[in-house]
C-alpha cells in the first residue's frame, strides 16, 4: 500500500511529562484513511497521552506527525481540528446547563446581527447533522437531563460539526451499557461507509475484535506493534498487552489458611451513572493465603476495593476485619486494625512526589507514640526507620532525603511496598501491585507478599495482568461485570483458556461453586 | 532532575523574576520623574533608582545609615509574622487571605487588652512582673481571637467544601468594618480630635530595643524566635509533617489515613495564630494608641514574602527584609525624586506575578527534565522509566 494512503501517521513519537515520567517512547503510529483502527494498552500504557498529542493537547518531547502524508505541528486542539481531527474524550466535555444544540455550536455559534447567537440556525444545523449521520439526539434538551449514550453522540456530532475525518474515540464504552455499544458500533460502522477515519482506545478485547480493522499495541509507552484484527487472536493480544512473554516464578510453599480475615458479604454498588458496578459480591479472605482477584479491567474490581477502604460506599453489604465491623470508618481507624492497601495507582494515592522518601514512608505512621516525643518527632528513629526500610526493600537512592519523585517507577513501588508491608498487617489489599514497574521490582514485590502471607497475613490480590495472579495467588476469583464469575481453590492445573473463558463472561461457575469462598 | 539542578533552576527564576520587575519599574520610574530633555530624565532616572537601590543603607558620601536599617528591621516585625501565616496555610494548600484581616484583629484585641485589663496593682509591686505578664495576657488573646477568626474559613472548607480563598478575603472587610464600628461608637477617646482609642498602659507596652526612634522593638527577636518555632512545626512535628503531607497530596494524605479535615482547620487556626500575634506585636510595639481605620497591609506583603520563600519558613525573614527594602526605598524615591510611592505596590505585584507563574520559564526547565530523563534512559534505566501517565 503507498504511502499516502495513511490518514494518520506518527513517528518516532516520545513524550516526556515534566515530571520525568516518559509516557511514549519511540512509538510509531500509523492509521489507514477510512479504517477503524484500535489502539490498545493497559492503564497507563500511554494511549491517552499519545492521542493527546494527536489531538494538540500535548505536544511531544521529539518525534513527527503527518497527517494525510503532510508534516503538521499540532500545537492546539485548534490546529488539530482545522487539520479534520476530533476528539471525544472519556470524560464528556459538555456544558451541563447548556442544550445540545448550543453545545454543539461553542465557539462557533451562528450569529443574529452579528451579536446574538441564532439558536434556531443551531437547531436545524444539529438536525440536519444528526439525520445525516443517523446520531439521533434532541437538539432542545438541556445535556444535564440527556441520557450517557445520547451525550456519546453529541460529542461525536460535535466533532463531525467541526469537519473532522478522523476521531479519536477515547474508551467510548466504559460508560455505556450493552445495548448503548452496540448502538453505537453501528455507528461507527456507518461511520466508515461514509469514508471517516476512526481511531478506538479500548483494552477491551471483544469489542476490539468485533469492529476494528486494525490494531496497535502499546505497552509501557513503547510501541508493540500493529496488526490486521483478523490475523491475531485474542491469546496473541493479551500477551502483547501485558506481555505474558516474561514468566516470572516465585517460590511459594502451599498456603496453609487458618482463622478468616477479611468477611465481605452481598457487597453492591451502583455508580453515579446508574450502572450497577457490584452486584452481590461475597467472599472472605483467610490468614495465610493469598487470594487473587482476576478480571478484565472495568469489571468492578476497583470498585471492590474502593468499598474495602471507605473511598465509597456500598449501596448495601457488610466488610468486616476480624469480626469487626469496617464499613464506613475513617482510613485511620481501618488502618488501626491493621489494613493495609497498595493502591492502584501509585503517583495518585501511594505517594506525595514533593516529599522525600522518609516522608512517604511515615505517613501512616507519623502520628504514632513510636515516632513521636511530646510535639516533637523523634528524628533519629524516623531516619533509622526510613534507612532501614530502604536497605530492606532495595530502593535504589542516593537517601532516604530524596524527593521520591526523582525515583524511578519500580523505586516508587518500592517506597509504597515498604510502607504497606513493614507495619505489621493483617490484611494487605494489594492492588495492581507491580503494574508498568520493571522486572527487577516486580520480582522483588512478588516475593514478598508471598513471604508475608506465608507468616500468616491475608493478602488479597487484584490484579489485571493474568500471570500476577495466577502465579501469586493460592486460590482465585474471576470477576466479570460487577460479579464473581467463577472461584478457583487451588490455581494449580489452570490454564490460560480456561481463565479467559470466565474473564470474557463466555462461561458461568454456579452460585454453588461460587459460595465456596466464603469458607462457611 | 536532581536536587541541585531544581534548586538552582529555582534560584535562575526567582533572580529573573526580580530582575524583570526592576526593568518594569526602571520604565515607569522613566515616565513618571520629571524632566525637560530625554536626557534629564535619565538622569532623574538614575537618581530615583539609586533611592530605590541603594538609600535605603547607604547615604551619598556617608555612608552606611543605622537609622535607615532599624527602620528596615522594625518594618519586618508584622510582615515576618504574616509571611510565616501565609506559609503554613500555603503549605497545606489552603490559600486563606485573612492575614490581613487577622493582623488588624490581632492588633485591635492586643490594644484592648492593653487598655482595659488592670495591671496597675501588680505594677506598683513589681514593674518587671506586670510589664512581662501584660503584655503575654494582650498577645495571648490577640493570637487567641485571630485562631477563633479563622476557624470560620476553615471549617466551612473542612465541612463544606467553602473556598477558603473567598470566605477568608470577605472576612477581612467584615472583621476591619466591625472594629471600625467598635471603634467609632463605644471605644474611642471621644476627648481627641481623630478616632483613636485610649492610651495603652505602659505596662503593655513592648521595650524598644535601640532608641533612635526607629520603633525597633522586642518584637523583633519574638519575631525571629517564632520563625525558629513555626520551623519546628513545620518540619519537626506531625502536624506539620500532615500539613504538608495535605499541600502536596491530599489523595495520597486521605489513602495514609491521615485525618485531612482536621489539618485543614489547623494549618488555619495556625496561621490565624501566627498573623494575630504579628499584629499584636506591632501594635504593642510602636502605637500607644489603636487609632488604624483601614486593613495595615501586612497580610498582602505577607503573602508576597511566603512566595518568596518558597513556603520556608526559614527564608521567611531574608524574603521579609527584601520586601522592607524595597519598601524603604520607594518611600526614598517619592520623598526624593518624585516618583509616586505606589510603585511599591506594581514591584510586589510584578514580584508576585512571576513568582507564582507555574508556567514561567517552564520550557526551560522542560528542557532540563528532558535532559536529565534521557540520560536516564541511555544509562540502561530504560525498563524503569516506564509509563505511569
Amino acid at each position: 500500500m503507498a504511502e499516502n494512503t495513511y490518514a494518520v501517521q506518527m513517528l518516532g513519537i516520545t513524550k516526556i511529562y515534566p515530571n520525568g515520567i516518559a509516557a511514549n517512547q519511540d512509538v510509531d503510529f500509523c492509521v489507514r484513511e477510512g479504517e477503524i483502527h484500535a489502539l490498545m494498552g493497559e492503564n497507563g500504557a500511554g494511549k491517552t497521552t499519545l492521542m493527546k498529542m494527536l489531538f494538540g493537547l500535548e505536544e511531544p518531547s521529539s518525534g513527527e506527525i503527518y497527517i494525510h502524508g503532510e508534516y503538521v505541528q499540532l500545537t492546539s486542539p485548534a490546529v488539530a481540528i482545522a487539520h479534520g481531527i476530533g476528539m471525544v474524550h472519556q470524560h464528556f466535555m459538555l456544558v451541563p446547563s447548556l442544550t445540545v444544540a448550543e453545545n454543539m455550536v461553542l465557539g462557533m455559534a451562528p450569529k443574529k446581527a452579528g451579536l446574538f447567537i441564532d439558536r434556531e440556525r443551531a437547531i436545524a444545523l444539529t438536525k440536519q447533522y444528526a439525520e445525516r449521520f443517523n446520531l439521533h439526539v434532541d437538539p432542545e434538551a438541556k445535556v444535564a437531563d440527556i441520557p450517557v449514550g445520547m451525550k456519546q453522540k453529541v460529542e461525536i456530532l460535535k466533532a463531525l460539526v467541526r469537519g473532522a475525518k478522523i476521531l479519536i474515540l477515547d474508551e467510548p464504552t466504559a460508560v455505556l451499557t450493552t445495548q448503548e455499544t452496540a448502538e453505537l458500533f453501528k455507528e461507527f460502522l456507518r461511520l466508515k461507509e461514509q469514508g471517516f477515519t476512526l481511531i478506538f482506545i479500548s483494552h477491551k478485547l471483544n469489542e476490539i475484535m468485533q469492529i476494528t480493522d486494525r490494531l496497535s499495541i502499546l505497552r509501557g509507552g513503547r510501541f508493540m506493534g500493529a496488526h490486521d484484527t483478523g490475523a491475531v487472536s485474542k491469546e496473541e493480544i493479551s500477551r502483547l498487552m501485558v506481555g505474558r512473554d516474561v514468566v516470572l516464578s516465585v517460590e511459594k510453599q502451599p498456603a496453609q489458611p487458618t482463622a478468616p480475615v477479611l468477611r465481605v458479604r452481598d457487597l453492591e454498588y451502583t455508580n453515579a451513572w446508574g450502572k450497577k458496578m457490584l452486584d452481590k459480591v461475597s467472599f472472605t479472605v483467610r490468614r495465610g493465603e493469598i487470594l487473587g482477584i482476576a478480571g478484565v479491567e472495568g469489571n468492578g474490581q476497583k470498585e471492590l476495593v474502593d468499598m474495602l477502604f471507605n473511598l465509597s460506599r456500598p449501596s448495601a453489604g457488610t466488610i468486616e476485619v476480624n469480626g469487626e465491623n469496617i464499613l464506613g470508618l475513617s482510613q485511620r481507624k481501618i488502618r488501626d486494625k491493621r489494613v493495609s492497601l497498595v493502591p492502584e495507582d501509585r503517583m495518585l494515592y501511594g505517594i506525595a512526589g514533593e516529599a522525600s522518601i522518609e516522608e512517604n514512608l511515615i505517613a501512616d505512621r507519623a502520628h504514632t507514640k513510636a515516632l513521636n516525643a511530646g510535639p516533637f518527632f523523634r528524628m533519629r528513629k524516623i531516619h533509622a526507620l526510613a534507612d532501614a526500610l530502604v536497605r530492606q526493600y532495595t530502593v535504589l537512592c542516593s537517601s532516604a532525603r530524596q524527593k521520591v519523585s526523582m525515583l524511578s517507577g519500580g523505586n516508587i513501588q518500592k517506597v509504597v511496598v515498604a510502607r504497606e508491608f513493614s507495619n505489621d498487617p493483617v490484611l494487605i489489599i494489594a492492588q495492581q501491585p507491580t503494574r508498568g514497574i520493571d522486572v527487577g521490582a516486580t520480582q522483588f514485590i512478588r516475593s514478598k507478599l508471598v513471604e508475608l502471607s506465608r507468616e500468616g497475613v491475608a493478602v488479597l490480590l487484584v490484579s489485571a495482568d493474568l500471570n500476577e495472579v495466577m502465579e501469586l495467588s493460592d486460590s482465585l476469583l474471576v470477576m466479570y461485570g460487577g460479579r464473581i464469575a467463577a472461584y478457583f481453590e487451588d490455581t494449580a492445573g489452570l490454564t490460560d483458556e480456561q481463565m479467559g473463558q470466565y474473564m470474557l463472561g463466555l462461561q458461568t461457575q454456579s452460585q454453588q461453586e461460587i459460595g465456596r469462598v466464603c469458607h462457611e | 532532575m536532581n536536587k541541585t539542578r531544581q534548586l538552582s533552576f529555582r534560584l535562575v527564576r526567582g533572580t529573573v523574576a526580580i530582575l524583570i520587575a526592576l526593568l518594569v519599574a526602571m520604565v515607569l520610574v522613566f515616565i513618571s520623574v520629571e524632566g525637560d530633555s530625554i536626557a534629564d530624565k535619565f538622569s532623574a532616572t538614575a537618581g530615583a533608582l539609586r533611592n530605590l537601590l541603594i538609600a535605603p543603607l547607604f547615604d551619598e558620601g556617608a555612608g552606611f545609615n543605622l537609622k535607615r536599617l532599624t527602620d528596615i528591621l522594625a518594618a519586618m516585625i508584622p510582615t515576618i509574622f504574616t509571611g510565616l501565616s501565609v506559609c503554613v496555610m500555603f503549605s497545606a494548600n489552603e490559600f486563606n487571605l485573612g492575614g490581613e484581616g487577622s493582623a488588624m484583629l490581632g492588633a485591635f484585641s492586643a490594644a484592648m487588652g492593653a487598655i482595659y485589663i488592670p495591671f496597675a496593682g501588680l505594677a506598683s509591686f513589681s514593674v518587671g512582673l506586670a510589664t512581662g505578664l501584660h503584655i503575654l495576657l494582650c498577645l495571648l488573646i490577640a493570637a487567641v481571637s485571630c485562631a477563633l477568626m479563622m476557624l470560620i474559613p476553615a471549617v466551612l472548607k473542612a465541612k463544606l467544601q467553602v473556598s477558603e480563598m473567598v470566605c477568608s478575603l470577605m472576612l477581612n472587610y467584615v472583621v476591619m468594618y466591625v472594629i471600625k464600628y467598635l471603634m467609632n461608637t463605644h471605644l474611642a477617646d471621644k476627648s481627641k480630635g481623630l478616632i483613636q482609642s485610649f492610651a495603652f498602659q505602659p505596662t503593655a507596652q513592648i521595650p524598644q530595643l535601640v532608641d533612635n526612634g526607629s520603633k525597633l522593638s522586642w518584637g523583633f527577636v519574638i519575631a525571629l524566635g517564632f520563625v525558629g518555632i513555626t520551623a519546628l512545626f513545620m518540619y519537626r512535628s506531625r502536624w506539620g509533617y500532615a500539613i504538608r503531607m495535605l499541600g502536596f497530596n491530599k489523595d495520597f494524605v486521605k489513602y495514609a489515613g491521615i485525618r485531612s479535615g482536621s489539618m485543614i482547620v489547623l494549618s488555619q487556626l495556625v496561621g490565624g495564630l501566627l498573623a494575630g500575634l504579628g499584629g499584636g506585636i506591632i501594635m504593642l510595639g510602636r502605637y500607644t494608641t489603636f487609632s488604624w481605620g483601614a486593613l495595615p497591609g501586612y497580610g498582602w506583603t505577607g503573602i508576597t514574602i511566603a512566595i518568596l520563600a518558597g513556603n520556608n519558613p526559614i527564608f521567611v525573614p531574608f524574603a521579609a527584609f527584601f520586601m522592607a527594602y524595597l519598601n524603604k526605598g520607594c518611600d526614598l524615591m517619592a520623598t526624593y525624586a518624585g516618583v509616586p510611592s505606589q510603585l511599591i505596590d506594581i514591584l510586589q505585584a510584578l514580584i508576585f506575578l512571576f513568582f507564582a507563574a507555574e508556567q514561567f520559564l517552564s520550557r526551560y526547565r522542560q528542557k532540563l527534565v528532558v535532559r536529565s530523563a534521557q540520560k536516564g534512559l541511555s544509562a540502561g534505566g530504560g525498563k524503569e522509566a516506564r509509563a505511569d501517565a
